[in-house]
Order: structure tokens, then sequence, then C-alpha cells
């Protein structure tokens, strides 16, 4: 049987929901009997396969225009997409970014910063642009939602078995948290 | 007698009475229907539209916490279109600020966020506008997020109707509207009285503890049923604790306080942070010097045999146990037959009735207050007295104090000696209350004595507890006699000047306390005694009740409960 093509990313992200993966433990070592994971934060390659995946995970809020160029990439590539994690689903911490004007917090972080001398903004051509920190499904459709901050390894296990089954996962009980 | 409704709420037949809401027949026969801002102590007001329902016949969904039942109504509480509805309402309630659950304090205990789990909630359908909304920090004891607020209005009408305060309101509308504070002041510079009514029924994280926020969840936390010990109303209380230590207290839904609790009792015994005394102490080369209990105890035990009984004296505070007073005075008066009062005055002398509650305090129709200032000192007895104004009640007030916080209160004013006249005036309403306290004096005690058989009465003890002392017949007030020996037992009470000029007086001077301060400085024998967390036992609330305080720390290494501390002073003598 052929195993099912899985590929990973991250926006703005803490990685928790990728050490929330790995918390599955040995659980792992079984998914991988039935899934092959292409690209991934753990694995390092920076794009999925151009003849594209049948499942894509996101986690991070979409915060920049090169996260709007990885979401539209996993979309395009990735039959089945998923939003793992607070900040994919509901946006998360980032969002508190709009409530500030973008070049004040731009300040903030790059020249006000109490252990920097003579700061500047960063603005050479190849840098991204923040942008509005929205949730992903503002920005393409996403096909399942999976809260948490992280979601526990448990809801990821159930998400992925379920996929491997051929059902749409629908959270409830321990298996949905926004905490 | 209330008439019987028959009705069907999901194809079941239930027997409601005539003027109950849809929620309430259902509640009683077991039917869950969901709702936010509804609350079983305050009016409901059909703010958050979670409980709506499907009734028969009526042309939209309605609200079943304000819907009246109605003889063969049918009624629909979980059909698809209602569960639609609610999910489309929680999509409203979430997009409308930023509810962000990841690094709430309330998250797990939120009802907001119980709701959405229970309607399956995994995305929100509205995009979020991310409003700027501000977080009010300016009172002392809890803070106001408005960013997880959603404007059930539980907190103003917890105001309004339970402390009877009327500070909270809400300015602006529609997307703008707001909780705000009289006219819109920061709430810690409003007429709020940090009574914390709103802040225990927020449903979620918007009103937040400071002392215990993050410091455990409902699951996580022990809760015990006790009684506040700050003044004699006896308000019931739960104190939420963890790993041994107290992280907040709150207001009994069930006993006569229900629910209410005022700053005095809610907050400012978990801020206490005086220097407790962890050990009996004895002066020795000048200095107090820690020893064991047996040391300390023989100490006082060899001074009490060596010295005349009549030149003894023992004063306790009324503020503590009924079965520590006891023992004190079956120790000092019975064994010893030594000279033994409280430091509080009991309003013995008065012999005026006691007995009068809360509740029929707030149905009276005409409250005379007289030799007391409830809302200063007693004022969770103080807001039942505003309560029963809100219902029409007429509140006569005698006084010769002009600063009397219940002087905004009162319909009339009256001197002493205008006291004739105000009862006269209340021999005219149907259901009167006496608020007495100890400024009332002999005189007018006689004159109120022509209404004893009509009205209730309620005494205002100046200490906690005053109740038991006036039950043991105790003198209040220390004797000015010269004593060879004194035992004061004052609990965590700071005394004021007058005892601490009396204390030095004494050649010897036991104190039997829990914070060090100005009277353990003169002392010859320090006791360490417990605090209101850690005593068992029971003391008398404003009715007359006995009320359970129950412990709910572990008691801290090498103390000892004071009635035992007694009992091994008496073994010894």
């Amino acid at each position: 049987m052929t195993k099912v093509k899985v590929a990973m990313d991250w926006l703005a992200a803490c990685a928790g929901c990728e050490m929330s993966v790995l918390d599955t433990d040995e659980r792992l070592v079984q998914l991988l009997e039935k899934i092959e994971l292409t690209s991934t934060p753990i694995t390092d390659l920076k794009h999925p396969p151009k003849e594209g995946v049948t499942v894509g995970i996101l986690s991070g809020t979409v915060n920049n225009t090169t996260n709007l160029e990885v979401v539209k990439e996993m979309r395009e590539r990735c039959k089945i997409l998923i939003a793992m994690g607070d900040c994919a689903v509901f946006g998360g911490i980032m969002t508190m970014r709009n409530f500030f004007d973008t070049n004040e917090a731009l300040k903030r972080a790059y020249v006000e910063t109490e252990s920097t001398v003579d700061g500047i903004i960063p603005n050479s051509e190849e840098l991204c642009k923040p942008v509005k920190a929205v949730p992903v499904n503002q920005v393409v459709k996403v096909d399942i939602h999976l809260p948490g901050c992280p979601p526990s390894a448990d809801a990821i296990y159930y998400v992925l078995s379920e996929l491997l089954e051929g059902r749409i996962p629908v959270l409830s009980g321990e298996n949905l948290k926004y905490d | 007698m209330d008439k019987m409704i028959n009705l069907k709420i999901n194809g079941r037949q239930i027997r409601a009475r005539s003027g109950q809401t849809v929620l309430e027949a259902a509640k009683a026969a077991g039917i869950d229907i969901p709702s936010l801002c509804h609350h079983p102590a305050i009016t409901p007001h059909g703010a958050c539209r979670i409980c709506l329902v499907e009734i028969e016949r009526q042309r939209t969904l309605q609200p079943a916490c304000t819907f009246p039942v109605s003889e063969g109504m049918r009624v629909e509480t979980e059909s698809p279109k209602v569960v639609e509805e609610r999910k489309f309402v929680l999509q409203m309630l979430f997009s409308e600020r930023n509810h962000y659950c990841m690094f709430c304090e309330m998250s797990g205990d939120c009802e907001l966020q119980a709701l959405a789990y229970r309607y399956g909630m995994d995305r929100w359908t509205y995009q979020n506008p991310y409003p700027k909304i501000p977080v009010d920090g300016t009172r002392k004891y809890f803070i106001m997020d408005h960013n997880r607020c959603i404007l059930c209005r539980r907190c103003i009408r917890a105001c309004g109707e339970l402390a009877a305060n009327n500070t909270l309101g809400v300015k602006f509308r529609g997307a703008k509207t707001m909780i705000s504070a009289d006219m819109d002041s920061p709430f810690g510079e409003s007429t709020c009285v940090a009574c914390g009514t709103c802040l225990q029924v927020c449903p979620t994280g918007a009103l937040i503890d400071r002392k215990s926020a993050y410091a455990g969840r409902e699951a996580q936390v022990e809760r015990t049923k006790s009684v506040c010990m700050f003044c004699s109303v006896g308000c019931g209380t739960e104190i939420i604790s963890r790993s041994g230590r107290v992280l907040r207290v709150e207001g009994e839904w069930e006993e006569h306080n229900k629910g209410v609790l005022c700053v005095a009792g809610r907050f400012e015994p978990v801020y206490d942070n005086r220097a407790r005394i962890k050990a009996p102490l004895v002066k020795k080369n000048g200095g107090l010097v820690p020893v064991a209990w047996d040391e300390a105890l023989d100490t006082i035990a060899a001074r009490l045999k060596t010295t005349k009984a009549n030149k003894v004296g023992a004063w306790t505070t009324c503020k503590t146990l009924n079965l520590t007073m006891s023992e004190f005075v079956a120790v000092f008066r019975g064994k010893l037959g030594a000279n033994v009062g409280v430091l509080e005055p009991t309003l013995a002398e008065l012999e005026l009735p006691v007995g009068g509650s809360l509740t029929e305090l707030v149905s009276s129709d005409c409250i005379l207050v007289i030799g007391a200032d409830p809302l200063s000192d007693h004022r969770v007895l103080g807001y039942h007295i505003k309560r029963a104004r809100a219902r029409g009640a007429s509140v006569l007030l005698v006084t010769e104090n002009n600063d009397s916080t219940m002087g905004r209160f009162a319909d009339r004013r009256f001197g002493y000696e205008e006291l004739p006249r105000a009862i006269r005036t209340i021999q005219g309403c149907a259901s009167p209350s006496v608020v007495y306290g100890a400024g009332t004096g002999q005189k007018a005690a006689e004159q109120l004595g022509v209404l004893k058989r009509k009205a209730h009465f309620i005494p205002v003890f100046p200490a906690t507890n005053g109740y038991h002392a006036k039950v043991l017949s105790l003198q209040s007030g220390l004797n000015s006699t010269p004593l060879e020996m004194a035992y004061l037992l004052l609990e965590d009470i700071s005394p004021g000047a007058e005892v601490l000029e009396w204390a030095k007086k004494a050649k010897f001077l036991v104190v039997h306390t829990s914070y060090q301060g100005p009277i353990t400085e003169t002392a010859d024998v320090i006791l360490p005694s417990l605090l209101w967390s850690e005593q068992e036992g029971s003391i008398y609330n404003l009715e007359g009740k006995k009320a359970a305080v129950r412990k709910a720390v572990p008691l801290p290494e090498g103390l000892i409960p004071e009635n035992e501390v007694l009992t091994q002073l008496a073994a010894r003598l």
C-alpha cells in the first residue's frame, strides 16, 4: 500500500504544535508506516513536492508576506489542508499586533528594544513585509481545524488516524480544547 | 395559591407554576437549557440569547429565561433549528471581541468556553475585527478585562440587586457598548465598594481576582464552607485553597448572605501580611524567647497559682469561637474565680430582642437604624438595608453622627431626643425592623421596648460573635482596678490604645494572639493563636444561628487551637 504523503509547514509559530506532534511518541513511529513525511520543519525541506501531497498541516499565524506565499503554496499542493493550533485556527497571540500601528510595532521591535544600540528597521528588498495577523482560513480555504495551544498529542493522533481511515475527523470532548 | 400550568418540553409533559419562565420550568423538571447571562440570584435579562428555544406558534425563537409559561405550550430546546441558532449566537459572541483562551485565567472554568466546546465550535466563521479594547486595572483587588466581556450584564445586576450599590452600568451602544462605572470613571476611582459580588458572578474571564489568578482551576482547588469572622453578620463563605494555601474567599449562595460579601470578608483577610507569631514566647533576659508549649504554660500556671484570684484579669475579644469563649469562662471564672470579661460591647445591657434575619429586613417596609453605622463596619447588613429601600422601605436613621455612612440612604434623620417621634412613625408600618448597635444607650433601649412585639430586631454587635458573649453574660469593658496579672485573648485583632494602656498596668501580662504588634511588645508570655482559615468550631451569626467555621488549611507547625491551650492550662491549676 502506498504511503499517504504529508507536508507540514509553520508560519508565525512557536513550535509548540510541532512539539505536540512529537509528543505522540511511539504512535508516530506507527503512523510512519502509513504516512510519508515530505517537507516539514523537522525534515527541513522547504517546499512540498511539486506533484502535491494528500495532507498538509499548517501551524502559526499568517503574519507577513512570506507566510502568505507559504499558505498559498500549501493550499495549491495539498489536497486536504489542516490548520493546527490556536494560531492557525483563531489567529492566536500574534493578533495582538493588530491593535497597533505596524510602523510603531517595528520601531518597538528593532529600535526601542532595551538591549539595542543604534537600531534600524531592516528594509532589504528581499525581506518580507508584515501584514495584518490573521488565521489561515482568512487567506485560503481550510479543510480541517484543530484548535489547541497546542492541541494535545491525542487530538493530533486522532485527526491523522481518522483521515487515514478515510473519515473527516470531528473534534469533541478531550480533543477539543482552546488552551 | 399559584395556578399550575401544563406544558410540553421536548415532548415531555411538564407541570409548572403560573408566573414561571420556560427556563425555570425546564430546570425544575431536570431539563437543561444552556444560558450565559442567566443567574439564579438575579433577575433574568435575556441579553446573551443562548437560551433561545422553539415555542410553538411563536414567529421567532424565544429566550427561555424571560418567556413566561402558558397552558398547553410546546417547547423544543435542542431541535436542529435551535442548535443551529445557538451555534450562530456563539459565533456572534466570539466575533465581537478578543476571546483568546490560551492565556486567559478563566480557561477551563469559563462558561462561554464550555458552551463552545459543547456545541463543537472548532473555528470562527466570522472574521475578528480586532477591536482595541481596554483592560481596567484600577481596582485594588480585581481586574476588568473588557476583551473577554460578553456584555451579559450579570455584574450590573449583581451590583444593583445584590449589593444595592448601583455603580455599574453600560456606556455607548451597539458594538461600542462597554460596562462602565458611574459616569465613566475608572473602576478603582468610582463608587465601587469592592464587595466583589460582580467578580463572583462573571461567567468569563472578564473579571479576574488578582491574588488567585492562574493559581488553580476548579478541579485543582479545594472548597471549604465556613463563616466570615470579620463582623457579627457572619456571612457564609467558601474558602478556596490549594496545597494548604488560601487562594480566595467567595460568598456562599445558600447562607443568609446569599453569595454577597464585603471587602472586609472577601479580600482583606487574604491580603493580611502582619508578622505571625509562630511559637510560644517567654520574656527572658530582657527579650522574648521561643519556648515549648509546656514551658510557656507552666510559667503562666505558676504565676496564676501565686496570684490572688481577684487580682487576675482575663479578657477576651468576642471575635472567637463559641468553644473557645466557653472554655475561657470555664477556666478563668469557673475554675479560678478571676475577673473575666470581653473587650467589646455585648449589647446585653440594652435588653432588646434578637433574631431578626436579613430576609425579614429586606421585606420590611420601615427600618429604624439606631446607634449603628452598618455601611461602615457591617457592610453586608448595610447592603441589605439599601436593598430594602430599593423595594420601597423607608429608612429612619437615629444618630448624632454627621459622618454616618447611612446618612445618604436615610429617608428621615432623628436625634436621640426625637426617638419617640421615630417610634410613632414605625408603629404605623406593617412589618418594621429595628437595627440597633452599641450607641443605642439605655434610655433609647427602654423607649424601643414598645416595639418588641411588632418589629424584627437585628443587633449590630461591634465584634464578631458578640452574640455568644451576650449569651454567656460576659461583662464588657476592662475594669480599672490595678491587676497583678492579666490574660488577654486577642485572636487576630490589633487592640486600641485603651487596651494597650490597661495592659501596661498589669504586673504580668499574657497575650494570646496571632500577630506581633504593640501589645506583644509589652507581654511577659505570648501564646500563638490560630487564624480565621485555621479555626474549627462555630460562632453565632446575625440571626443568632450557629454557623460552622471550618478550617481550610492545615495548622501551622507547632500551633494548637485556643480552646485546647486553655484546657491544658486548666489541667496545670
